[in-house]
């Protein structure tokens, strides 16, 4: 008895500290007064929402980090899916030492490549573009999606392919009506991840991009800090927009996601 | 004639089927050499050169000075002082936290009905979707001097004089708030990969410790942390990597971006003396230090991987 209220303390103090921050976020978003630094709620209105689409211009933002995030999943589920097939499906030497690099790779901190990837950027012509970050965003996201996707590749029975080769199948034929079909629960939860990631993305988008046209919502908040003092409402807004949909996107897929990697970590 | 026409074919074939994971492969590993290894070498590069300026942006390329940015920045006393400590200090608390809280929350999801664990992972995984950002914006407007949260309650108990205080100025609180954020945002991880592993301890080996009358402490420090010492491995490695080299969390603090340099951390240290100073050798040079630090640590990572056969 004793103990099953000490649980019901523990799970409610659990249930405060991960939730409330948003809560307190959403709230605030909502609250009439927090234009003019109240902090408890007043009242229920879309006001802070209507100003930050409306004269912060956060719909350009909206859109801005939507095309990002969508070229990168593109490109990088492209790349993935092709260098997953291979390192799953084929012996082949020096097989492991790309999958160590790839590990490797993913743990090199991205806030020491932002000086050598500016200048880059700046002789390719591709700073304050948006196509310049989806480059980059596209290289941060392909060693995690590579390494995803190899489980959920690899939790696929080779009898399958084998039997579409009895068949007559060529391999291209093999991969796009076989192979494809079969992935693509995982190529879905990968792709949210990359989306995420572009999406969430700060430093590059803030070091990359000049004009306020082009900017992504990570750094399109700030302008609520210089422009109108601090807006509290206006930044909650904001945030909310930009938290919402990662967090629909994520607790949906987060399971298969899990799945794919205890899947590949049995069977690579 | 016949036999020689055969042997070239099959030769081609294998061949092509040689050629084939390396077909596939080419695209992934030509970006990831473009974006990720060449940057690395440039870094590296760059932070032995007198690169500084837009100048020297422009050209790509500058003197070469030995090790004289290293020697500048192993020098200055604000690294030892300020800098180091910042970043090791914070990180060895957000990591010890993170894990004490994720193995906790762990430990207690395992004790839940599948309803009520359903719904606490929910709410695990929301906190863990929250992006830095927008994490690091909800956690100022919380202990905001004036208009926060924290601030008015302080007030309201007479714990802060009338007109609140600023946490963002003082070092210690500063980085309380920072240490906070992080592990919010890292916990979830921690608890969800502890969870999992506790799932697949067998449950005659607890009704056994239980019969010979192990109590709840006991069965955790013998069977649970046995059992699942490379998890442990494992999220505390990661967890390390990820709270070494805290950025965003840091440079939008109030004064995080380079204003309050008792603030600095290696990563800001970095940013701000390359894009507030161009002093780009330099932050060249502290980035260096941080990327060797995180090799180190993820080379314990891989031996770790390693050593439990998971490639």
């Amino acid at each position: 008895m004793r103990d099953g209220a000490w649980r019901g303390v523990a799970l409610l103090a659990l249930w405060l500290f991960t939730l409330f921050p948003v809560a307190w976020m959403v709230m605030t978003a909502l609250n009439p007064g927090a234009t003019s630094g109240g902090a408890m709620p007043t009242g229920v209105t879309l006001e802070n929402f209507r100003f930050v689409l409306e004269e912060g211009g956060f719909g350009r933002y909206l859109m801005n980090s939507a095309l990002v995030a969508v070229g990168t999943v593109l490109a990088s589920g492209l790349l993935a899916l092709f260098a997953a097939v291979a390192v799953s499906r084929f012996q082949f030497r020096f097989r492991t030492s790309v999958l160590v690099m790839v590990l490797i790779v993913q743990m090199v901190p991205l806030e020491a490549l932002v000086i050598p990837l500016f200048i880059q950027a700046r002789n390719l012509q591709l700073l304050n573009s948006l196509l310049g970050l989806v480059v980059v965003y596209v290289a941060f996201s392909l060693p995690f999606a590579i390494w995803t996707l190899r489980g959920f590749v690899a939790a696929i029975p080779v009898d399958i392919e084998e039997a579409a080769y009895v068949d007559g199948a060529s391999w291209t034929r093999m991969f796009f009506s076989i192979l494809l079909p079969l992935v693509a629960p995982g190529l879905v939860a990968t792709s949210v991840f990359s989306f995420i990631t572009a999406w969430n993305e700060f430093v590059f988008a803030l070091t990359f991009l000049a004009d306020d046209s082009k900017y992504t919502v990570a750094i399109g908040l700030r302008n609520f800090f210089g422009q109108y003092g601090t807006n509290w409402g206006a930044v909650m807004a904001g945030s909310t927009l930009i938290t919402i949909p990662v967090m629909v996107f994520f607790v949906l897929v987060q399971r298969k996601l899990t799945a794919g990697l205890v899947a590949g970590a049995s069977k690579g | 004639m016949r036999a020689p026409r055969r042997t070239p074919s099959r030769a081609a074939l294998r061949r092509s089927r040689a050629a084939r994971p390396w077909l596939l492969l080419t695209p992934a590993l030509l970006v990831l050499a473009g974006l990720l290894l060449y940057p690395l070498v440039r870094v590296v590069v760059i932070s032995l050169q007198d690169f500084s300026g837009l100048r020297a942006v422009a050209r790509g390329t500058a003197e070469f000075i030995g090790l004289a940015n290293y020697r500048e920045v192993l020098d200055d006393r604000q690294l030892w002082l300020t800098v180091l400590p910042n970043t090791v200090v914070v990180a060895l608390v957000a990591v010890v936290l993170t894990v004490v809280v994720g193995t906790l929350a762990a430990l207690l999801l395992e004790t839940l009905g599948t309803m009520a664990r359903a719904a606490t992972t929910i709410a695990i995984l929301s906190a863990w979707a929250v992006p830095a950002v927008t994490g690091t914006y909800i956690w100022i407007w919380i202990f905001d001097p004036v208009d926060g949260l924290v601030s008015k309650a302080a007030q309201f108990l007479g714990l802060v004089p009338p007109g609140g205080e600023n946490w963002f100025l003082d070092r210690v609180t500063f980085f309380t708030i920072v240490v906070l954020n992080v592990v919010h945002h890292g916990f979830p991880f921690v608890a969800l990969t502890v969870l999992a592993g506790l799932l697949t301890i067998p449950t005659e080996m607890v009704e056994a410790a239980k019969l010979d009358g192990a109590d709840a402490w006991r069965r955790f420090w013998s069977i649970t942390v046995p059992m699942l010492r490379p998890v442990f491995a494992v999220v505390t490695i990661l967890s390390t990597i990820w709270d070494f080299k805290v950025f965003t969390q840091v440079y939008l603090m109030p004064g995080g971006s380079g204003q309050n340099r008792e603030v600095l951390n290696l990563g800001t240290w970095s940013y701000v003396e390359s894009f507030g100073q161009t002093e780009y050798g330099t932050g060249s040079a502290i980035a260096v230090v941080l990327t060797v630090t995180l090799l180190l640590i993820t080379g314990v990572y891989l031996r770790t991987l390693f050593r439990e056969g998971e490639l």
